[in-house]
């Protein structure tokens, strides 16, 4: 074995989470056992802007330059588009090499284990994401159904090595699956068949790596509820202890392909001793069991903890579950082309240095706002926060076509022109964003925001992704 | 160069008229213009038209003025429609004037007309929301009035301007609004009223903005000959000022200033040989409350910071030092995008000719001011009654 492993790991979850006592509330029942509350992405999150934060928890972990990473495998099974490459987006939104190599895998919950995979298996720097926010039937499935991120940075001489893997494959339908052209995740509920498919095959799997159970440190086993891993774990495969450890489903919900990835980095960061287990489970047979020696000192896992409560109806109407979207009067009809030639100022704020007088100018594009000369801006990287110059809140009716099913989602949203200043310390730019994750009525002229990289808005069937800001806390 | 002069203005009702065409509404603001010259005129003398409109919904966005002016009876005379957004009738009357002052031609018709209200306001919000800067502003979610609101925030945490102060413009406008029979919005409304108002864009309310509005307007300006032919008193156009600015509120030096009124005030100023207190009154582009208080301010009426002040004791009230408005302007008489700026100068032509609705005292020079946008393009212009002027 080389000392190849995980050098640094992010952890992303939705600010909003809803209790299961409020969806039990709305539909006389809860139906995920041992889960107490599950993430809610943000009208404007989707797999893509969680797998972009993630990964720059990750890069800003480990202190990586991204112009360092080799390559990038992505899980999810909730791609905002069911065909066109998602990894792309990740590449430009976090400053990656255009040489980078992408790999997407999906098609089940066990797809964060692909991932891995593949980037344990690949050469050079890699950077493992999984996001998933799956959906489901609302009277059942969807009870249990979170949102979530984590993502891997993948590299040789890690503080954590990847001792092994081992899979076990049998063919069990109808466990969990999605019909084509559906957006919601079903089984068929044939209990004593499902638990015995999921526990069988994931055991195998895990025998597969031949680790004693008393000496495995902490684990994280396929969780689409709280009881599932502890099922798994019985009769001496994994110690209670250790399955503790690697418990995130919980507070956040199934997230899908990124619930065992989560867990695992919480499972890394833990204090324990020993060896540390990852064992996915993939609906229709599969299962995939890892072992890492070693431990991560970051403090990832405590975005699993963190939230705010949301009600079940805002938790609906965040989700897109109750608003219409069918918006007539069309939207500012900016091009693609147009939008892809300002990526980079969109995602890392990349303002122009004006070469005659010096002053910054954004987008940087034209003649100098400052000297009006007509110039070849130098590119000049912006920090990533900023101070709110100027306010507004644009509220139920006031939105533009195009942001009118944000608005439904999210409600008032505050519009803002914040003062960056250049990464360098020497000037600053204005720029017009949207606010993200607050109560917009709250954010004041001169207080301080912090960029992030979210859906902007989807037109024609495309999705747009930018910065936006979020109050620093 | 010729001098050009205003012989004749009028406009069409400003408010919601579902059942006029943006051709109906020209035609009664043609009709009413024809009768307000003096002596009479004969259409088939004016040799030109230049016509503002953002682009009537959409509906007649390519050749809009043709479509106008050979509606009126004026066949055959070249027509150019003029776009700036909300100052693209301000832009058609400094055209007409550079034209009869070129000496290109001795009568020419400046107007405007737009139909904002036979449209959903989806569609309506599609129209107004592409004049701001598209690509990063407009895409950040905002609209005009969260531009405009966004100013506000900034000048009231720069000036300390508060909610009072940007309801008193809507006090005070729609109080003369109620006298002017064409306004769209003709009612007043209370300090409570307008400090109560539901929330459009924060800090900005219902009271702070200005409505969308169906109208036309249209004013004849005529060379030195052509003009005393017309009338004894014609409105000399003393001085044209114009400038462009950055379209996006982000990209200027300043959030609580419009530099391109300040430079098109200069040139106006300079123009016409005076200042800001050489005005007997002003009309000004107050299609939400801060940009009333802005225009004090980047007209000279007042330094900055003061322009709350400057309304808080009276000053622009019709019977204040300099009154603002004494139409209604647009919070009150109505903004139909392209018809606003020339029907600002509808006003200051009663005004000079002691025919206003709420006439001040015997004025001799007045003001308009028209920002397209949130401040891309702005004009201003200042006219003399040249008789008062000259004896």
């Amino acid at each position: 074995m080389s000392d190849r492993g995980i050098a640094a790991a992010g952890v992303y979850v939705p600010r909003g989470r809803v209790s299961a006592d409020e969806v039990a509330e709305a539909w006389g029942t809860f139906d995920g056992r041992g889960i107490e509350s599950t993430a809610v992405p943000a009208g404007d999150e989707d797999a893509v802007t969680m797998a972009v934060a993630a990964a720059r928890r990750a890069l800003d972990d480990a202190g990586a330059d991204p112009a360092s990473v080799d390559a990038v495998a992505l899980a999810t099974t909730t791609p905002p588009l069911a065909e066109e490459e998602l990894v792309p987006r990740l590449v430009r939104a976090l400053g990656l090499p255009r040489e980078t190599r992408a790999w997407h895998h999906g098609q089940s919950a066990a797809a964060g284990a692909d991932a891995l995979e593949t980037a344990l298996n690949a050469e050079g720097t890699v950077l493992a994401v999984a996001a998933d926010a799956p959906s489901g039937d609302l009277a059942g499935d969807d009870h249990a159904l979170g949102a979530g991120a984590a993502a891997f940075l993948v590299a040789d001489d890690a503080p954590v090595s990847f001792d092994g893997v081992a899979a076990a494959t049998d063919e069990s339908p109808g466990v969990r699956f999605r019909e084509a052209d559906s957006d919601e995740v079903t089984s068929l509920d044939v209990t004593g068949y499902e638990r015995a498919a999921v526990r069988e095959t994931t055991r195998s799997a895990i025998s597969g790596l031949d680790l004693a159970a008393d000496d495995i440190g902490a684990a994280s086993l396929h969780q689409p509820n709280g009881s599932m891993p502890y099922r798994i774990a019985g009769e001496g495969v994994v110690s209670n202890e250790a399955v503790a450890e690697g418990i995130v489903v919980d507070r956040i919900g199934d997230a899908g392909a990124a619930t065992v990835p989560i867990g695992l980095v919480a499972a890394l960061e833990s204090d324990t001793d020993g060896p540390v287990l990852a064992a996915f489970f993939g609906s229709g047979g599969s299962a995939v069991a890892f072992a890492f020696s070693g431990r991560l000192d970051g403090d990832e896992a405590a975005a699993v903890d963190g939230g705010e409560a949301v009600s079940y109806v805002a938790s609906l109407r965040k989700r897109g579950r109750v608003v219409d979207g069918d918006v007539a009067g069309g939207g500012a009809n900016v091009s693609l082309p147009t939008w892809r030639r300002t990526l980079d100022s969109r995602y890392a704020l990349t303002a122009g240095r004006c070469p005659a007088c010096g002053a910054l100018s954004f987008p940087g594009e034209g003649a100098c706002d400052d000297c009006f000369e007509r110039v070849d801006f130098e590119r000049a990287p912006l920090s990533s926060e900023g101070t709110v110059a100027a306010r507004t809140v644009i509220g139920q009716g006031g939105a533009p076509p195009e942001f009118v099913e944000l608005q439904e989602r999210e409600g008032a949203y505050g519009a803002v022109l914040v003062r960056v200043d250049a990464a360098d310390g020497d000037g600053s730019a204005l720029m017009p964003a949207q606010l993200t994750d607050c109560d917009p009525e709250s954010v004041a002229v001169g207080d301080a925001v912090r960029r992030t990289v979210r859906r902007i808005y989807v037109q024609e069937g495309v999705p747009r992704y930018g910065a936006k800001f979020a109050p620093v806390e | 160069m010729s001098e050009a002069y205003i012989v004749g203005a009028g406009q069409s009702p400003f408010g919601s008229f579902p059942e006029e065409t943006y051709r109906s509404l020209f035609d009664t603001a043609f009709d009413r213009t024809l009768s307000s010259v003096d002596g009479g005129v004969d259409a088939e003398d004016i040799e030109e038209a230049f016509l503002g409109t953002l682009g009537v919904g959409g509906r007649q966005i390519g050749l809009s003025g043709p479509a106008v002016t050979e509606h009126v009876g004026l066949h055959g005379i070249p027509t150019t429609r003029v776009e700036n957004a909300c100052a693209s009738s301000g832009y058609a009357l400094r055209n007409a004037v550079a034209t009869v002052r070129a000496g290109m031609a001795d009568l020419v018709l400046a107007g405007g007309y737009e139909v904002m209200t036979d449209t959903s306001s989806d569609n309506t919000k599609w129209w107004l929301g592409v004049s701001g800067e598209t690509e990063w502003e407009r895409l950040s979610g905002t609209t005009f009035a969260g531009v405009y609101a966004q100013m506000a925030s900034a000048h009231m945490d720069e000036h300390g301007t508060t909610v009072e102060d940007l309801s008193r413009v809507a006090v005070k406008n729609h109080a003369n609004g109620a006298k002017n029979p064409d306004a769209h919005l003709g009612f007043e409304c209370s300090l409570e009223d307008a400090v109560n108002a539901p929330e459009v864009a924060d800090p900005l309310n219902l009271y702070h903005c200005c409505p969308t509005t169906d109208g036309a307007s249209a004013v004849l300006v005529a060379s030195e000959e052509a003009a005393f032919d017309l009338t004894d008193d014609p409105i000399r156009v003393a001085g044209v000022g114009a400038a462009s600015g950055r379209v996006g509120l982000f990209q200027r030096p300043s959030l609580t200033s419009i530099p391109a009124t300040r430079t098109a005030a200069e040139r106006a100023y300079e123009m016409a040989g005076v200042g800001p207190d050489d005005l007997d009154f002003a009309e000004v582009h107050d299609c939400f409350a801060i940009a009333e208080l802005l225009a004090y301010e980047d007209l000279g009426f007042c330094e900055p910071g003061e322009a709350g002040q400057l309304l808080r004791e009276g000053r622009t009230d019709p019977d204040g030092e300099l009154p603002v408005n004494t139409s209604g302007g647009l919070k009150s008489k109505g903004h139909p995008i392209g018809a606003t700026g020339t029907g600002q100068v509808v006003e200051a032509f009663k005004q000079l000719r002691g025919k206003a609705s709420v006439q001040t005292n015997d004025p001799v020079r007045g003001l308009t001011h028209n920002v397209g946008g949130s401040g891309g393009g702005v004009t201003v212009h200042v006219f003399e009654r040249s008789s008062e002027v000259e004896s």
